[in-house]
C-alpha cells in the first residue's frame, strides 16, 4: 500500500447560496483544490463525490456523472457516495483507498450539500430519514431531539451544564467570525444566549434541554481535496499532508439499543483505529475538527476520542483547554456551529481545515502555531457511522 | 377500542438477548433464532425530549419523545402524550399503549404512547 497526501484543498463559503446550484457549488470548490493542487493539466483518474441529499432535495440523481463533465474531466471514474453526515469522511476513504491500492494516481474528492432551498421543515424531515423507518421515524423524532435525548442522559452520568454548552457556542462562534468560509460570522456572549432575561428570547428551546445556539444552522457548501502518492506529492511546490491515519466504525441504528446511550462506541474505534494507524496518540494531536452538529457532541466526543477523561470535556472548555492556544484547539474553523453544515459537505471541510492548518498558511488569528497532526472526527447518524482522520505534516 | 401495542421485541434463542427493532442476527452471538416478545407493564422513563423544530408532516407546537423499558425490559421509543410544562423526569413510570402519532394522506399513523 501507497501512503497517500493531500496535495490541494478549496472550499467556497457555507450558508445561504439561492443563486447556486448543487452542481455549481460541487464544481467551484473543485476547481479550488485543483488549482491549489497545481497539477497543471494532469488529469484526476477518479473522482468521488459525498452527498447525501441530492435524491430528496433536488430530486437529481448520478451527481458525480454530473461532475466529471462539468469540470471537463472525463473520462475519469466517478462515484457518489451517500453515508449521511459522514458522507464527505467516507468520501475521502474510497480516495485514499483507491490512491494507497495503485489502481489510481490522482483523485478528486469533494463534499457538498444544497439544504437551503427547502423550508425548514422539509429540510429537518430529510435529516430525519437517517433514524429507524419503524421504530423512530413516525414519532417525528428529529436529529436534534436525538441529540437532546443523549445530552439529558450524558449531563446525568457526567454533570454537563448548561453553561459548558454554552461555552462551546461562544467558543465556536467566535472563531467562526474570524473564517471566511464560515455561513454563522456572529460572535455571541454569555448574557446575550444564558444568564439574562433577553436570554430567554435570544436562545430558545430548540430540543430540551438544548437550545438554539446549542445547535448548527442549516447549510449550502462544498469542500474539496486532491489526493495522490506521498512520492508524488513530494515533487510539488506546497507542503503536503499526509494521510497518516484512517478509521471508520458503526454502532446500532437505535440509540434504545446500545447498552449505555452515552456511549459513543463508534466514536471511540474510528479514532482508535486512526490512531493506530497513524502511529500517533491524542496528545500527539496538534488541532481537532470534531463534528459539533450539537454542543453536548464536540464535549463527548474530544472525552471519547481520548483528549480528556470521560467527564472532564466540559469542564477543559470552561478552563479554555480547547480554544485557539489551549491544550488541543478544537474547531479553530467555528466547527459545523458556525463553518455550517452541509451534511455531505462537512466531513471533507473538516479535512480541508487541518489542511490549511498543517500547511501553516492561515492568518495569525487562526492558525495553531506550528501545527504538526490533526484529528478530524466525521459523525454519522446519531453516531452509527463515524470516520475519523489523523494527517500529518511532511516537511519538504 | 383500545389497541393493543403492536411492537414485537425479539430474544435470542441461544443467548437470550433482547431486540427491538428486528435484527436478522443476534447483536450478541450472531444467532438467527429468536422468539417474539410483547412487551409488558408499565414504561419506565428512560430518557426524553420536547421538540420545537418540528419536521415536516407534524401540525403541532411541539413534539414530547422519549424512549422507555418495560416491566420485561422491551426498549421503545415512542411519542410521550402530556402538556408543554408537565414535570417529566427520567425514571417515572409511564402508561403505554397504542394510538396515532402522525397523519399522512389522510390517514392516522399508529405508535406507541405515554402518558403519566
Amino acid at each position: 500500500m501507497r501512503d497517500v497526501a493531500i496535495i490541494g484543498a478549496g472550499m467556497i463559503q457555507f450558508g445561504r447560496r439561492d443563486e447556486d446550484t448543487l452542481l455549481d457549488m460541487l464544481s467551484y470548490a473543485s476547481l479550488k483544490a485543483l488549482d491549489d493542487a497545481g497539477l497543471g493539466d494532469k488529469t484526476v483518474n477518479a473522482v468521488y463525490v459525498g452527498n447525501m441529499g441530492q435524491g430528496i432535495l433536488q430530486h437529481q440523481s448520478s451527481i458525480a456523472s454530473s461532475l466529471v463533465d462539468r469540470l471537463s474531466l472525463l473520462p475519469a471514474a466517478a462515484d457518489t457516495v451517500e453515508n449521511g453526515p459522514a458522507s464527505g469522511g467516507s468520501a475521502i476513504k474510497n480516495g485514499l483507498l483507491a490512491v494507497a491500492s495503485g489502481y489510481y494516481d490522482y483523485v478528486l474528492v469533494v463534499g457538498g450539500e444544497k439544504m437551503r432551498e427547502v423550508t425548514g421543515w422539509r429540510a429537518t424531515d430529510f435529516v430525519a430519514t437517517m433514524t429507524h423507518p419503524q421504530a423512530e421515524y413516525p414519532y417525528g423524532i428529529t436529529l436534534p431531539g436525538m441529540a437532546g435525548m443523549f445530552t439529558r442522559l450524558y449531563m446525568e452520568k457526567y454533570g454537563v451544564t448548561r453553561e459548558m454548552l454554552v461555552a462551546v457556542a461562544i467558543k465556536n462562534q467566535a472563531m467562526g467570525g474570524l473564517n471566511p468560509y464560515a455561513h454563522v460570522e456572529m460572535a455571541i456572549d454569555k448574557e446575550g444566549i444564558f444568564d439574562s432575561p433577553h436570554a430567554v428570547v435570544n436562545n430558545p428551546m430548540g430540543a430540551d434541554p438544548l437550545h438554539l445556539y446549542d445547535m448548527c444552522p442549516v447549510s449550502d457548501g462544498a469542500a474539496a481535496v486532491v489526493l495522490c502518492s506521498l512520492e508524488a506529492a513530494k515533487k510539488l511546490k506546497k507542503p503536503p499532508v499526509l494521510i497518516a491515519g484512517f478509521g471508520q466504525a458503526t454502532d446500532t441504528h437505535t440509540l434504545q439499543e446500545r447498552e449505555d446511550p452515552t456511549d459513543l462506541k463508534a466514536v471511540t474505534l474510528a479514532a482508535q483505529q486512526a490512531f493506530e494507524m497513524a502511529k500517533l496518540k491524542p496528545s500527539d494531536i496538534s488541532v481537532a475538527e470534531l463534528h459539533d452538529a450539537f454542543t453536548i457532541l464536540e464535549i463527548a466526543e474530544s472525552e471519547h476520542v481520548g483528549f480528556f477523561k470521560k467527564g472532564e470535556g466540559g469542564k477543559a472548555v470552561l478552563a479554555g483547554k480547547t480554544k485557539l492556544g489551549g491544550q488541543i484547539p478544537i474547531n479553530v474553523s467555528g466547527g459545523l456551529k458556525a463553518r455550517g453544515h452541509p451534511v455531505g459537505g462537512t466531513g471533507v471541510a473538516q479535512v480541508v481545515d487541518i489542511v490549511w492548518q498543517l500547511r501553516h498558511e492561515l492568518p495569525k488569528e487562526r492558525q495553531v502555531k506550528n501545527a504538526q497532526n490533526g484529528l478530524t472526527v466525521n459523525f454519522g447518524g446519531f453516531g452509527n457511522n463515524v470516520t475519523a482522520f489523523v494527517l500529518r505534516r511532511v516537511e519538504q | 377500542m383500545k389497541q393493543e401495542i403492536a411492537i414485537v421485541a425479539y430474544k435470542c434463542k441461544k443467548c437470550g438477548k433482547l431486540h427491538y427493532p428486528f435484527h436478522d442476527r443476534c447483536l450478541a452471538c450472531k444467532s438467527r433464532e429468536f422468539e417474539p416478545v410483547k412487551p409488558e407493564g408499565k414504561a419506565r422513563l428512560l430518557t426524553f425530549t420536547r421538540i420545537y423544530n418540528l419536521p415536516w408532516g407534524f401540525d403541532v407546537r411541539y413534539l414530547v419523545i422519549g424512549v422507555v423499558e418495560f416491566e420485561n425490559k422491551v426498549r421503545a421509543m415512542g411519542q410521550i402524550h402530556v402538556d408543554d410544562a408537565y414535570p417529566l423526569k427520567n425514571g417515572m413510570l409511564l402508561n403505554p399503549s397504542w394510538g396515532p402519532v402522525r397523519t399522512q394522506y389522510g390517514e392516522h399513523v399508529y405508535g406507541l404512547v405515554l402518558e403519566p
